[in-house]
């Protein structure tokens, strides 16, 4: 993983040392017997961009809810502007100048965007002016850099879901609070949308406002933030840090408690690439939101799908799990055709599938421990009876496996252990029938660091064994660490397929952009190709490889050979030459073919966001490079 | 709900020292068995987290069935006719529960009143009287001491508890209710253990008021208009969740004989019999006020 550092400049602003707008002290929160915060510190100052910061289920969303009135808290105290808050409502923290934007969206997806933007009004007394929200909000989503392509009128269910995130943040900033509590805001958008965000960001802390930013992105938390408070399963273990002063290293240790390098194995050895695909998909579709995903594993192999929320990951393995209906597509299972309509059929052929969402499609509350492991074998089960008795033994091995203490576990109710346990007894029940792929849905979401660990290790063992594994994650840190390969998904297309250890956290978030948000980058790059009667394309350069972004070709003898989503290394690309050399002027591969521009671009805020390059027939007279290099660049930062 | 049950009867018996008397009881157990074997169909719908408010119509349209069929048919072909004619109808609400996902309370709200009208059609609005006089065999000859009617009671118990318990049709029923989604993913074939209780609810509504006519010698239109909710009390008197899931049948046997206890003691005791109401109506709400707090756990 490597880190965009900010050029200082836009960080170390004039900012006066304000005293705490907000502290927030020994707080706790217990939810059943799960304790989600026991002794929770937290303060913020005007003027500040204060990162939260923690590991899955560390607490951050519960205090950021308990600070913004969503949730009541049981024990402690929280200070605002010097008196103690007591507010018992969302309402009541709205009118104190408190407001949240939300992880999950709290959109009503019936109403329109503008009506959603104003949704908080709705709770006051008094008319609404429509035609003095409009122009608010044609305002505020103008300062978003969305202006144009997110009609207010539009009803919410209609957007994507980086749009709904847009329309949250929005909302939030219609209410002109002190306090805004962005969770996990950047989790759907492109890096564009980010950077736009950021902006915004800064605009709003020299605004004097206070603004705490929770994440889990690191790179996205030296980006923005002034100082963090990282909490650890419901403590704060730092609080106020100064962002400047920490490493990578040191924020990771903080967070997890130990060294990142303990959470996941040593990737296996390098896999059998001779090995016929156990699973295979071809042009899958599954309408809306998988438009066409091909990809294949092999035994022993895991491979991970990447992308942002909303890219059509999860849809994919439920299309390919018999969940959803598909339109189109050739799946095969150890090389026999496979169409299974329902999960049944799935089961049956030896599919597992562990489900994003535990409480809602993995427990079945009302059913012991025991009943939990063995509902897949009853899925599977073609009999009249249970035939329970022909898995005891199974069980018994199993637990053992999976650490799991089995006398006081197998009568007890699945609700009454925490999240890693359950999601292990979930994951058991398909181990339990040998399946020959396992698809797993965000399978470290609520589960503690730990578990997460022994979960990771389990996954390994078991595609040592021969199965083939396949991972849906949103965190890229454990993409990165857990899988062998990597397909890259966006807006319900798989664009690449890229072993995990030539890929790192910033080129899986930039090829994951949505191609929507992509759309304008597209259109600048086919309007260079055209009017230089050549190639133009806009990649990342990485050492000894090119991460290839995006690529528009118009005239074939201009191609530079790769396209988007290919990680080629530089002495394979038919313009190494170019690449290699300082950028400048137009320079000519030796072999005469082609000649090559690169114009290296940055972000408004001063990112590097890789270079453009535009390539022409190596015979071709080549046009005067500044004036291209100008229109690149501006092209570039009015796009960003 | 076993102790209440144990607890109720021996207040009764010191009430009134008839009722431990073995006439008694076996006037209880007779009084239990329509219910009884209404409530075991019942407790399939809402394991499921459904409701049937058709059950009492389906009696009465099923009873007309019998009726008109033992005019041309021998006595078990009729029964069979009426069976099938119940588990008809349970099927037809089933499908639209099932598979097309409509609210069970809206589907067998509407069956109630087809099935009631249709009673009404078929049996000219007026009783059916003139029924072949071996029909009351099935409820008066005895076996093994006990009359026929009480041993198919307990037997059709047993069965369905057997099937609740140990098959995997029974254990898809209660997952379907606790959680379908689930139970999908998990590769269960929810669609069809979400038609197959409506079915068992119709076919055992016939089988109910097939007993109850033989009993009375007489078929009436307007027979088992009620029905429904004295079911609905057994099955959640006897611990049974609304939201499915959760319940037992024996629960639902101790249900029966709680509200047939209470009739009967009040009976004894010649309190008015306009009290039974208040009677029942306050052991239901104690009993699903009991089960929410027993049950007490977040999110539920």
């Amino acid at each position: 993983m490597r880190l965009r550092r900010v050029p200082a400049a836009s960080l170390t602003m004039e900012r006066p040392l304000l005293s705490s707008i907000l502290e927030v002290r020994a707080v706790e929160k217990a939810f059943g017997r799960t304790r989600a915060l026991r002794g929770a510190e937290f303060s913020i100052a005007p003027g500040e961009v204060h990162g939260l910061l923690g590991a899955n289920g560390a607490g951050k969303s519960t205090l950021s809810k308990i600070i913004s009135g969503h949730i009541a808290r049981d024990k402690g105290e929280i200070v605002w502007r010097g008196a103690p808050l007591e507010h018992a409502s969302t309402r009541e923290a709205l009118d104190a100048g408190i407001t949240m934007v939300m992880q999950e969206t709290s959109l009503a997806p019936h109403l329109s965007v503008l009506e959603n933007i104003f949704l908080p009004e709705l709770g006051r007394p008094g008319l609404l002016s429509y035609r003095r929200m409009r122009s608010r909000a044609e305002d505020l989503l103008g300062s978003l850099g969305v202006g144009e392509t997110l009609p207010l009128d539009r009803t919410v269910e209609k957007l994507s879901s980086a749009q709904r995130q847009l329309v949250e943040i929005a909302k939030a900033l219609a209410l002109n609070s002190d306090l805004i509590i962005f969770d996990e805001p950047t989790t759907s958008l492109s890096p564009i949308e980010v950077e736009r965000l950021f902006e915004i960001m800064d605009r709003l802390r020299g605004q004097g406002r206070a603004l705490a930013f929770v994440s889990h992105r690191l790179e996205e938390v030296f980006a923005i933030t002034d100082r963090v408070t990282v909490m650890r399963e419901g403590r704060t273990v730092a609080s106020g840090v100064e962002t400047a002063s920490l490493s990578q290293t040191e924020l990771i240790r903080l967070m997890v408690g130990q060294d990142i390098g303990a959470v996941y194995d040593t990737r296996s050895q390098a896999k059998d690439q001779d090995l016929e695909p156990i699973l295979e998909v071809r042009n899958l579709c599954s309408a809306p939101l998988v438009r066409n995903v091909s990809f294949s594993v092999r035994p022993g192999e895991i491979v991970g799908l990447g992308g942002l929320v909303g890219a059509g990951r999860s849809e994919t393995l439920e299309a390919i799990f018999g969940l959803r209906p598909r339109q189109r597509g050739e799946l095969r299972l150890a090389g026999r055709p496979f169409e299974p309509h329902r999960p049944s059929d799935a089961v049956r052929a030896g599919l597992g599938f562990v489900a994003e969402d535990r409480r809602a499609q993995g427990i079945v509350p009302d059913f012991s421990v025991r009943e939990n492991l063995l509902i897949g074998h009853l899925g599977a089960h073609r009999g009249f009876g249970l035939n329970y008795a022909s898995r005891t033994k199974d069980i018994d091995n199993l637990l053992r496996r999976l650490d799991l203490p089995s006398e006081r576990l197998l009568d007890a109710n699945m609700l009454a252990f925490s999240g890693g346990m359950q999601q292990k007894i979930i994951i058991g029940r398909w181990l339990l029938l040998k399946p020959k792929v396992l698809l797993l849905d965000e399978p470290t979401k609520g589960v503690d660091i730990g578990t997460r660990a022994s979960i990771y290790s389990i996954l390994r063992e078991i595609a040592a064994e021969g199965m083939g594994i396949v991972v849906v994650s949103s965190d890229f840190d454990e993409m990165l660490g857990l899988c062998d390969r990597i397909v890259v998904m966006s807006d319900g297309l798989s664009l690449a397929d890229l072993p995990a250890d030539i890929l790192d956290e910033e080129k899986l978030t930039l090829l994951a952009a949505p191609r929507t948000s992509m759309e304008r980058m597209s259109r600048t790059l086919r309007e260079l190709a055209d009017v230089v009667d050549g190639a133009a394309f806009w990649v990342l350069v990485d050492g000894e490889r090119i991460c290839c972004l995006d690529a528009a070709v118009t005239n074939a003898a201009a191609d530079p050979g790769f396209r988007a989503g290919s990680m080629p290394s530089i002495e394979e690309c038919h313009v190494r030459t170019a690449l290699g050399s300082p950028a400048g002027d137009f320079v000519q591969e030796p072999n005469g073919t082609l000649q090559t521009l690169i114009v290296p671009v940055r972000s408004q805020r001063g990112h590097d966001m890789g270079v453009i390059g535009i390539t022409l027939d190596g015979r071709a007279s080549a046009p005067a490079s500044e004036p291209i290099r100008t229109r690149v660049q501006a092209l570039f930062a009015s796009h960003t | 709900m076993g102790l209440l049950a144990l607890v109720l009867a021996v207040i009764l018996s010191f009430l009134s020292p008839y009722f431990l008397t073995t006439n008694n009881i076996l006037n209880l157990l007779d009084q239990s068995v329509v219910v009884g074997i209404v409530a075991i169909g019942m407790t399939f719908v809402i394991l499921t987290g459904g409701i049937d408010l058709s059950v009492g119509s389906v009696a009465g349209l099923t009873g007309v069935v019998l009726g008109l069929a033992l005019q041309q048919f021998s006595i078990p072909v009729s029964i069979g006719l009426a069976i099938l004619a119940g588990a008809g109808i349970g099927l037809f609400s089933g499908v639209l529960v099932g598979r097309f996902g409509l609210a069970s309370f809206v589907v067998t709200l509407g069956m109630m009143a087809i099935g009631r009208s249709l009673a009404y059609i078929f049996s000219g609005a007026t009783s059916i009287t003139n029924l072949p006089s071996n029909l009351n065999d099935i409820v008066y000859s005895s076996f093994l001491g006990l009359p026929a009617n009480v041993l198919a009671l307990l037997v059709l118990y047993a069965a369905a508890w057997g099937y609740l318990t140990y098959t995997k049709g029974g254990r898809t029923i209660y997952a379907v209710g606790s959680n379908r989604e689930a139970a999908r993913t998990a590769g269960l074939n929810v669609t069809l253990y979400n038609i197959v209780p409506y079915v068992v609810s119709g076919a055992l509504a016939a089988v109910a008021i097939t007993f109850s006519s033989a009993q009375i010698m007489s078929i009436d239109p307007l027979a088992g208009t009620g029905l429904e909710l004295d079911a609905i009390a057994a099955v959640v008197i006897g611990g049974a969740s609304l939201f499915g899931g959760r319940g037992s049948l024996i629960g639902t046997l101790i249900g029966v004989f709680i509200m047939v206890m209470i009739r009967n003691g009040l009976n004894l005791m010649g309190v008015s019999p306009f009290w039974q109401g208040s009677a029942v109506g306050g052991i239901i709400i104690a009993a699903v006020l009991i089960e929410r707090i027993m049950s007490g756990r977040a999110g539920r």
